[in-house]
This record gives C-alpha cells, sequence and structure tokens, in this order.
C-alpha cells in the first residue's frame, strides 16, 4: 500500500481511534498507525481479546492468564535443576495432568542465579495451589527447593512468596482466548468422534 | 429421618472446646434465628462475650439429642471492635480479614447479588458477632433466644443490628430434603454410614489439628485464640421457587417429566434419593433412609447419564469423577449447617407472591472461607472442571440473561435453554467461630 492510500485509509476510522493513535505513536511511520488504528477500530475483535487481570496479579485475556516470575536461585540451584531437566530430556508431558496448563517454561538467567518460570494458564492460579500442596507436594517442592526462601508448597505464606516474584505481562495475546485445555481437549475428542464416524460411512 | 450419626469411636478432639454447630446436626423440625450485633466499645463487647459464654454450647456428646443450643461467631471488624491486639489480628488470612463484601469478585458477586444491593446490615463494617440459635421445638427456641435477649439488653454497648428466624420441617423452600450430606470428621467419634468415605482429617474442619497436608493449617495466634476455632461462611440467598417452578413447567409436560427435570438439576429427587441409586422414579423409603442416601459415587456413571456432570450435587461434591483441573477433593469438602427461612411455594406456583424465602447458606470449616471462593469460581459459575466450558450450576450460580441453559446427558443429550438465577444472594459475611477456651480469651 502507498503512503498516500495509506493515509487515505487512515482518514476513514473513527476520530477517536486516530487521536488515539496520533498522541500514543506520533512517531511511527503511517503505516503503521493505519495498522493499529485498524485493530482499535475492530471491536469485535478487540473484544474477544480483551486484556483483563488473572487475580492479584498478571494479565487475563478470555479464560488465558498469563504468569512470569523471576525468582533469585541457591547456589547449586541451576545446576540441581539441569540435571533433573536432562533426565526427562527437558519433556514435562506428566504436567499434563495439571489440565489448565497451556505451556510453561524454565529459563536460566544471569549466569544461573535466578530462574525464570512463565505459564499460560486458564483461571486464577492461586485458588489451585492448595491442591498443588497435597496432590503433588512432591513435585512442586522437588522443583522450586532450588530457589532462595522457598516456603514449601504447603505454607501459608507461598502465595504471597510467588506473588512477590511475579511480572506482569504489559501485553498479552492468546489466539483462542475462550479456548481453555479443558475445551480443547472436548473439541479434540468431538473431533476423532466425526473422523471416525466419517471413516465408517466411506 | 434419624439424622443423628453416633458416637461409636473414642473422639480424639477435644470436643468439650468446640462448638456444637461444628459437629451438631440440625433436627428435623428446626427452629432458631440468626441474630447480628454491634460493639460500640471493647469493654462492652468483652461483656457480652463474659455474658454468652456460659450459654454457648459445646461439641461434647454432640450426637445425643438436645432441645436448644446457641452458636456465636465473630468477623475481622468484631476482632478490631474487641479490641484484640494486631499482632493476633495480622495472623488471621487475608480473605478474612478484608471480609466477604471485599471479595465479591473472587466469588462472582456481581450483578444483582454485588454487595450494593445487599440488605444491612451485610458488607457494612459494624457487623461484629453472629448469635444462632438452633431448637427443635418452638418453646425451646423462643426461651433460649428469650435468654440471650435478657444478656444483651443489660450491655448498653453492645446493639442488635438484626434478627432472622428461620424454620423448616428438614426440606428447604424448594421442595428439596436438605443439608444432610456431610463429610465425616476424624477424631469426632462419628460413624461413618455407608458412602461416606474415609473421614477426612480434623484440621479441614477444626484448627488446631492435621489436616490433608499432613499437619494444621495456619492457625491464627495466640494458640489459645486459634485451637479449636473454625471459620464460618454465611450467604443468606432469596429463593425464586416461582422462576424454578416455570422452568421445569416450560420444559416438561406431564408431572413426572418436571420431577425428572427437577432432579437432573439437583441430582437428587425431591424425597433426597439420588439419582445415583433412583434413576428413573423417585423412592421416598430411599430418601429417609440414612443408611442409603449417600451410599453411591460415579464410578460407573462417567458421563453423567443417571446423575449429571453439572448437577448441583454433583458439582459440589464431584465424589470419584474424573476432573478435567488437578484438585484434590477431600480439601474441598464444607460442613454444611444451612438453616431455611420462609414458607416453601408449591410446584404448581408459577408466580411470585412477594413474599420472602429462601436459605441461610452457612458453610463452616478450617478452608470454608477458601472453599467457598474456590466453589464460587470454580465448580458453581464454570463448568470448566468437567469439561462443560460455562455452563453454570443449575441451582445457585448467577446466570446469564440471555443464552443460559442446563445440559442433561443423553443419546443426544438435552438442552435446556433459558435457565434463570433460581437464587439472589441478599448479602454475606465470613466469621470466625472460636472454641470455648477462646471466647473466654477474648472476653478479657
Ligand atoms: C439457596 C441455595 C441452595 C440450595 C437451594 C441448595 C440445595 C441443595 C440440595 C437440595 C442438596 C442435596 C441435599 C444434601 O446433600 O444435603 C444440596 C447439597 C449440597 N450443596 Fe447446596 N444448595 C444451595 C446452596 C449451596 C451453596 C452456596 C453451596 C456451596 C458453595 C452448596 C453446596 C452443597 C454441597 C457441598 C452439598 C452436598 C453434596 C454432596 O455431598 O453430595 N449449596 N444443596
Amino acid at each position: 500500500m502507498s503512503e498516500q492510500s495509506a493515509l487515505e485509509k487512515f482518514q476513514t476510522l473513527p476520530a477517536a481511534v486516530r487521536e488515539k493513535v496520533e498522541t500514543a505513536i506520533s512517531d511511527a511511520k503511517i503505516e503503521l498507525k493505519l495498522r493499529v488504528g485498524l485493530m482499535l477500530a475492530d471491536q469485535k475483535e478487540t473484544a474477544e481479546h480483551k486484556v483483563t487481570t488473572a487475580g492479584r496479579v498478571g494479565a487475563k485475556s478470555g479464560e488465558v492468564s498469563e504468569l512470569t516470575v523471576i525468582m533469585p536461585l541457591k547456589s547449586d540451584g541451576a545446576a540441581r535443576l539441569r540435571k533433573f531437566f536432562k533426565v526427562i530430556d527437558g519433556n514435562l508431558a506428566g504436567a499434563g495432568q495439571v489440565g489448565t496448563l497451556h505451556n510453561m517454561r524454565f529459563v536460566f538467567l544471569e549466569n544461573d542465579t535466578k530462574l525464570l518460570f512463565a505459564t499460560a494458564y486458564d483461571g486464577e492460579w492461586d485458588p489451585y495451589i492448595d491442591d498443588f500442596a497435597t496432590k503433588i507436594p512432591e513435585f512442586m517442592d522437588y522443583l522450586f527447593r532450588n530457589v532462595e526462601g522457598w516456603p514449601g508448597i504447603a505454607s501459608p505464606d507461598v502465595k504471597d512468596f510467588i506473588v512477590k516474584y511475579q511480572i506482569p505481562a504489559e501485553a498479552w495475546f492468546v489466539s483462542h482466548p475462550n479456548l481453555t485445555v479443558a475445551e480443547a481437549n472436548r473439541l479434540k475428542r468431538q473431533d476423532e468422534t466425526v473422523q471416525s464416524f466419517l471413516a465408517d460411512l466411506n | 429421618m434419624d439424622l443423628f450419626r453416633r458416637i461409636r469411636r473414642k473422639p480424639t478432639l477435644e470436643l468439650e472446646d468446640i462448638q456444637a454447630t461444628v459437629l451438631r446436626a440440625r433436627p428435623e423440625p428446626y427452629f432458631g434465628t440468626h441474630a447480628i450485633l454491634e460493639i460500640t466499645d471493647p469493654a462492652a463487647g468483652k461483656e457480652l462475650l463474659r455474658r454468652l459464654a456460659p450459654r454457648v454450647t459445646s461439641a461434647a456428646r454432640w450426637d445425643e439429642p438436645q432441645p436448644s443450643w446457641m452458636a456465636l461467631a465473630v468477623t475481622y471488624q468484631g476482632l478490631v471492635a474487641l479490641g484484640v491486639p494486631e499482632s493476633s489480628l495480622s495472623s488471621f488470612p487475608a480473605n478474612f480479614r478484608a471480609g466477604m463484601a471485599a471479595r465479591a469478585e473472587r466469588l462472582r458477586d456481581t450483578g444483582p447479588n454485588a454487595p450494593e444491593h445487599w440488605e444491612f446490615p451485610f458488607g457494612t463494617a459494624r457487623v461484629h458477632v453472629a448469635v444462632t440459635v438452633f431448637a427443635e421445638n418452638e418453646a425451646d427456641w423462643q426461651s433460649e433466644v428469650a435468654a440471650y435477649e435478657r444478656e444483651l439488653r443489660e450491655v448498653p454497648g453492645v446493639n442488635l443490628l438484626s434478627h432472622q428466624d428461620f424454620g423448616a420441617d428438614g426440606f428447604n423452600v424448594f421442595g428439596y430434603r436438605d443439608g444432610f450430606s456431610q463429610p465425616v470428621v476424624e477424631g469426632s467419634g462419628a460413624e461413618p454410614l455407608p458412602g461416606d468415605g474415609r473421614p477426612i482429617k480434623a484440621g479441614e474442619f477444626v484448627l488446631g489439628y492435621p489436616s490433608e497436608t499432613g499437619s494444621p493449617l495456619a492457625t491464627p495466634a495466640p494458640d489459645v485464640l486459634g485451637r479449636n476455632g473454625t471459620y464460618v461462611v454465611f450467604r443468606k440467598y432469596h429463593s425464586h421457587v416461582d422462576a424454578f417452578n416455570r422452568y421445569l413447567h416450560d420444559n416438561g409436560r406431564t408431572k413426572a417429566e418436571r420431577e425428572l427435570l427437577a432432579a437432573k438439576l439437583v441430582g437428587r429427587w425431591r424425597s433426597g434419593a439420588p439419582l445415583a441409586l433412583a434413576p428413573d422414579r423417585d423412592d421416598a423409603a430411599l430418601g429417609a433412609d440414612p443408611k442409603r442416601i449417600n451410599d453411591f459415587d460415579y464410578a460407573d456413571d462417567p458421563r453423567g447419564l443417571h446423575t449429571p456432570l453439572g448437577s448441583h450435587i454433583r458439582r459440589m461434591n464431584p465424589r470419584d469423577t474424573k476432573l478435567e483441573v488437578l484438585t484434590d477433593v477431600n480439601i474441598r469438602r464444607i460442613i454444611r449447617r444451612s438453616t431455611s427461612y420462609g414458607e416453601p411455594l408449591p410446584a404448581d406456583a408459577l408466580t411470585d407472591d412477594g413474599r420472602p424465602r429462601g436459605l441461610d447458606f452457612i458453610a463452616l470449616g478450617a478452608r470454608a472461607i477458601d472453599n467457598v471462593e474456590f466453589l464460587q469460581s470454580e465448580w458453581v459459575n464454570s463448568g470448566n472442571f468437567v469439561g462443560l466450558g460455562k455452563e453454570k450450576d443449575p441451582m445457585i450460580s448467577l446466570q446469564d440473561k440471555k443464552g443460559a441453559y442446563f445440559t442433561v446427558p443423553g443419546s443426544p443429550p438435552r438442552r435446556i435453554q433459558n435457565i434463570q438465577s433460581f437464587n439472589t444472594l441478599l448479602g454475606g459475611e465470613y466469621f470466625f467461630m472460636p472454641g470455648l477456651s477462646a471466647i473466654d480469651w477474648l472476653s478479657r
């Protein structure tokens, strides 16, 4: 698109949208202003992806929330975690049983002195900490005891401890904000039924 | 129905120090009163506790019938009004300190259920002490209430903010037998009845004992204040029985069809007989038999063909249902001491008579506050945990004005549209129910 036609198209956007774009990103090229303007003007799309808050800290889009923590590691913490991740080839398949985790990652920062843990998950995490504490306490404590000051998953202080290191995302996008892991599993089961029905039919 | 479990084993809990209501089931029929009090100066509050302490009944011999008993509980604002030291106040959990109204978002108490619509005095900082009288007959109810009122009159610095009578024959205003399914508390001495499952660790219900984690849950300081106490969640609902009846009439042509739908919504027939054991028609004898009424699980009904996955009792206690989300069902149990008020509306009444009726939902337990918050967001106002997406609890959720439905599983499933909110929240509070020595400590 030429700069001229981008400008013309931009002029057709609602005045309020144009003004918002002009004040926030006055230094951007007109093509980018047009893109941002179109996004803001598409109310259905923005409504579906509306970013709200997930409990105490973190962003949430539809049903899907983000959690990012950066925690200080004990001196041998990274080495021990690496050993563990190596045994399982970095494959955390068992985490599927939690039923709310879309993904998660463990990254060592600053010469192995800090751990970045980031996940996309359904709903809010703090209602489920108590369930982790009785259902998978060994696992939670095995991973996180490598963190300096970890109070233990069953400790009443554990929620505050996590919140203390949580860094909320400033922007958050989820392609299917209303598709929880449970819903995705249901759709997969439904699709299997449809596929085998089609296979049998032909 | 004889609701009293018997003490069959030697209790290991300090029953003399625990309040009766924790273990004592309410009789059928029952009569009673909930009163809410405000303390205007610490000395008056202490004087009130000193006077009421001898009337607060303990859980000793909780299985023996007793004509009447009294319970007492305090909000966080009440502890402040009593002048409890800061070191102690700060040892209480954050949600209790904030109070129910401040937790509205977590509890999904929005729209018509939001605190701004609540009845006085709920949600105000003036709610300090709750006194409840339970009785098995009218005369003992009246004399127990009169006795507490005499003490109240002697203490000028304490105001009565509300007085609500309740009573029923064991059936709630929708016409269902209610309040009998309860967890078995380890150490209470209770005989487990068939289907009760294993006893749940005492620390889940009484502070100071080992919980399901293996150790006691966080207990307020000092020990004398926290030990043998528990938390109470009180939520007063107004029931729209007419709307419920209309939903049944709109979706059932015959009485039999309507009653089956009524059973599918709750998971039990009105008699109390569970769909799990009586899938096709009500069985009144089963509903009145404490040895059989809970003797079931959901192992042979994974799809909910008998008891819908979304029915009220299967949501509130999924037993062995395979859940989509990792959850420990044993830490989500609550002791229910709910009371019904107002006259039931018969099943053929399709218009509202404008009279007050409903349920004071009362949950007790060391995790009662966490659990009701959990239940409200995860199991009541969402269906995700059993793969039901956005479908909500048919009895107690806040339904969307448009597009809400209830699914009766089957081949094909039946999706019944336009389900309404059948209960509206009129208010509620979080309380701490201290043990008897803690009441004594608070009164000094
Ligand atoms: C006006 C409101 C309510 C009505 C009419 C109602 C009705 C009922 C009925 C008829 C039963 C079956 C009888 C029994 O098991 O005792 C039941 C059970 C139960 N309800 Fe409710 N209920 C209400 C509110 C609530 C709330 C707010 C909660 C929790 C947040 C709750 C949790 C439970 C639990 C845990 C059970 C026992 C399930 C079991 O053990 O199988 N109820 N309710």
